[in-house]
């Protein structure tokens, strides 16, 4: 187990490596630099040569890409990521003011479409090809396939626009610090429910897809065929037996929800105004502010790394084929 | 009778879901309708009889991106007009934000241009994009995949190595920047979904290679004295293409959605040629009372990604054994 960890955390290391060069070369292979697409947008064009090259010299783009490389990546593991090119405030500062935000949004999305998406993707390996079932999954499969943004709209429309029961965007009301603590409280969660239906509804497909099929599996098993001949019923063998079995491989879902949820983020908190990192991460590509870019992309990336390596380990103690497996391949 | 067999098996599987005959026909018409998007709906004349003789104004529509708005100044004795007699981007200013009625049959937006004639045109884009991009992916992926089934070691390593890396990045905002970062444009767009939606296709063709390197045949071409690139791409490759298709179709309609959510985010193929996705940032503006701007290119997308879907689940159905 020890070696099996340890070498898992070996490759993370390279992977951390592999996000930092890939989000570099990226930013670095755009045409320009920041100072002067910020002088151009702002009109700055009357800066004497001298203050530009200050300026270059402040953000290291006057040496050699492998040293701003490391200059950055220094930066980057203690979490100093810079000023932001447009208002000269700490990234980290900015960062940390939105990703509250964002977390809530997310965290609740999650729970929503884990909540509902487990429960309908066992029901459906319980009920596995009767015509309810082949109905509903096509339903999900349908929900798959909605453009969120469009799912937001039809929602603004019906909820906002035509019957006024749901705030149009935003994360609270205008009035929100005139209200006593429950009214708050209501408010906040006014203004979550529909970011959060837009956000979780593909995301319970997936859940309830692959929850189905993480069970279906299990199920063609022996013992759930011993189980089954000991007289247990459907729901005592989906629940106690197969269940159980299917939750090793969906752990290392979980982990691989953080990236879609993310990538979700930067469309809701848009339509929404939600402020949180996904739009801050869209004005700071309109904005051209790299160190924001750079930061988001990388620390979401290496957030996402951990989910990953932690379900990788948790995959390791839950079930020993996996870790004796990884020595032989 | 050579691979055939599994191919005609599969269809044949595959066409006795009615629903995903369906899909495929409309797939099938939605191909057509982009491809013919300048003989559908367009202001100018399919065909005309003027003094000079017969003129086909309509079809020098189809080498250029955004079909001009200047009619010819001509005075046709007979004239052939399109279905939809409007072009996608000729602004009609006395007509806007009209509801859908016996002129335009689906309304017109804020600057009176034709909705319908705009979707037709939009799904040139949606389209173009779903499919070169997927076709960037899975040459990128198969490649790579290839190349680490079938030599394992070092190579399968580091191609491993590479999928964890980019399946750590959100999609959306590897993307977003490749897109914004380098300037927003079809070309663009196709390239940033292709090399960033490979991954799916490399692990898969990894595995299938992982599993058939060693099988009689290739060993038999092997023996036989042929180079590895042969083996790859005239023995071992072959077998792997209709799952591969599987994976195409969910590829087109993961980029259709992508390169629609650009658009919807102003990001994506440049104003004024019509997309699918730019329409629905239009009808977010006009939220409050134009219903039919948001309904109908929306209802486009929603149709046309799970066609795809449909059609690569049924077909993954289809070639799946134990169904």
């Amino acid at each position: 187990m020890t070696t099996y960890i340890v070498r898992r955390l070996l490759y993370a290391v390279l992977t951390f490596f592999g996000i930092t060069v890939a989000t570099f070369v990226l930013i670095h292979s755009v045409p320009g630099d920041p100072i002067t697409f910020f002088m151009g947008r702002a009109g700055l064009n009357t800066l004497t040569p001298a203050t530009v090259d200050a300026l270059r010299k402040e953000f290291h783009l006057d040496e050699p890409l492998p040293v701003q490389y490391l200059h950055w990546l220094r930066g980057a593991v203690t979490f100093d990521f810079g000023h932001s090119v447009i208002d000269r405030r700490p990234v980290r500062a900015v960062i940390f003011e939105k990703i509250a935000a964002t977390f809530q949004l997310n965290f609740v999305a999650f729970l929503v479409a884990a909540g509902l998406g487990v429960p309908i993707g066992l029901w459906s390996a319980a009920r596995s090809g009767r015509r309810a079932e082949r109905a509903s999954a096509l339903g999900f499969f349908l929900l798959y396939s909605l453009p969120s943004f469009w799912v937001a709209l039809l929602l603004i429309r019906f909820f906002s626009v035509r019957f006024d029961l749901l705030p149009l965007f935003g994360m609270v009301s205008d009035y929100h610090s005139q209200l006593s603590g429950w009214d708050r409280f209501a408010d906040r969660i006014e203004h979550l429910i529909l970011p959060v239906i837009t956000l979780s509804y593909a995301q319970l497909a997936i859940f309830a897809r692959f929850s189905k099929s993480a069970v279906t599996e299990v199920i063609r098993q022996d013992f759930i065929v011993a189980a089954r001949a000991k007289g247990a019923g459907p729901v005592a063998v989906i629940w106690h037996h197969a269940f159980r079995n299917a939750l090793i491989p969906m752990i290392t879902l979980f982990g691989l929800t953080i990236p879609y949820l993310m990538s979700g983020s930067v469309i809701v908190e848009q339509i929404f105004q939600w402020d949180g990192v996904g739009l801050l991460y869209y004005n700071a590509i309109l904005a051209r502010d790299y160190p924001i870019v750079m930061a988001l992309t990388v620390v979401t990336a290496v957030v996402t790394l951990l989910a990953s390596v932690l379900a990788d380990i948790l995959y390791g103690f839950a079930d020993p084929r996996v870790r004796v497996g990884e020595g032989n391949e | 009778m050579r691979g055939e067999s599994t191919w005609l098996l599969a269809w044949r599987r595959f066409r006795r879901s009615r629903l995903a005959t369906f899909t495929l026909g409309y797939v099938a018409l939605m191909t057509v309708v982009a491809l013919l998007a300048p003989a559908i709906a367009n202001r100018k004349p399919l065909a005309q009889k003027t003094a000079a003789g017969w003129e086909f104004p309509a079809v020098a529509d189809f080498w250029i991106n955004d079909p001009d708005i200047e009619l010819p100044p001509s005075n046709p004795i007979v004239a052939y007009w399109p279905p939809v007699p409007f072009s996608p981007n000729s602004v009609s200013l006395g007509e806007r934000l009209e509801a859908p009625g016996r002129v335009h049959l689906l309304g017109t937006d804020d600057l009176g241009r034709d909705i319908l004639a705009r979707m037709i045109h939009g799904a040139r884009v949606s389209l173009t994009v779903g499919f070169f991009a997927t076709a960037i992916a899975l040459v990128v992926g198969s490649l790579l995949g290839a190349m680490a089934g079938y030599y394992g070691g070092a190579s399968d390593w580091i191609v491993s190595r590479l999928i964890e890396v980019v399946l750590c990045f959100p999609f959306l905002f590897l993307v977003l920047g490749i897109v914004a970062l380098f300037k927003p444009s079809m070309a663009t767009i196709m390239i940033a979904l292709g090399l960033t939606s490979w991954t799916s296709e490399a692990r898969y063709i990894r595995g299938e290679f992982l599993r058939i390197r060693d099988v009689e045949y290739a060993q038999a071409a092997r023996a036989s004295g042929a180079r590895d690139a042969r083996i790859i791409f005239r023995h071992l490759l072959p077998n792997a293409v209709a799952p591969m298709l599987v994976s195409a179709s969910f590829g087109v309609a993961g980029a259709i959605l992508t390169e629609s959510a650009l658009s919807f985010l102003g990001l994506g193929v440049p104003l004024p040629t019509a997309s699918w996705g730019s329409m629905l940032s239009k009808a977010y503006e006009h939220v409050e009372y134009a219903w039919w701007l948001i309904t109908f290119p929306g209802l486009a997308i929603f149709t046309t990604v799970a066609a795809f879907n449909i059609i690569g689940e049924r077909f993954r159905e289809a070639l799946d054994p134990r169904s």
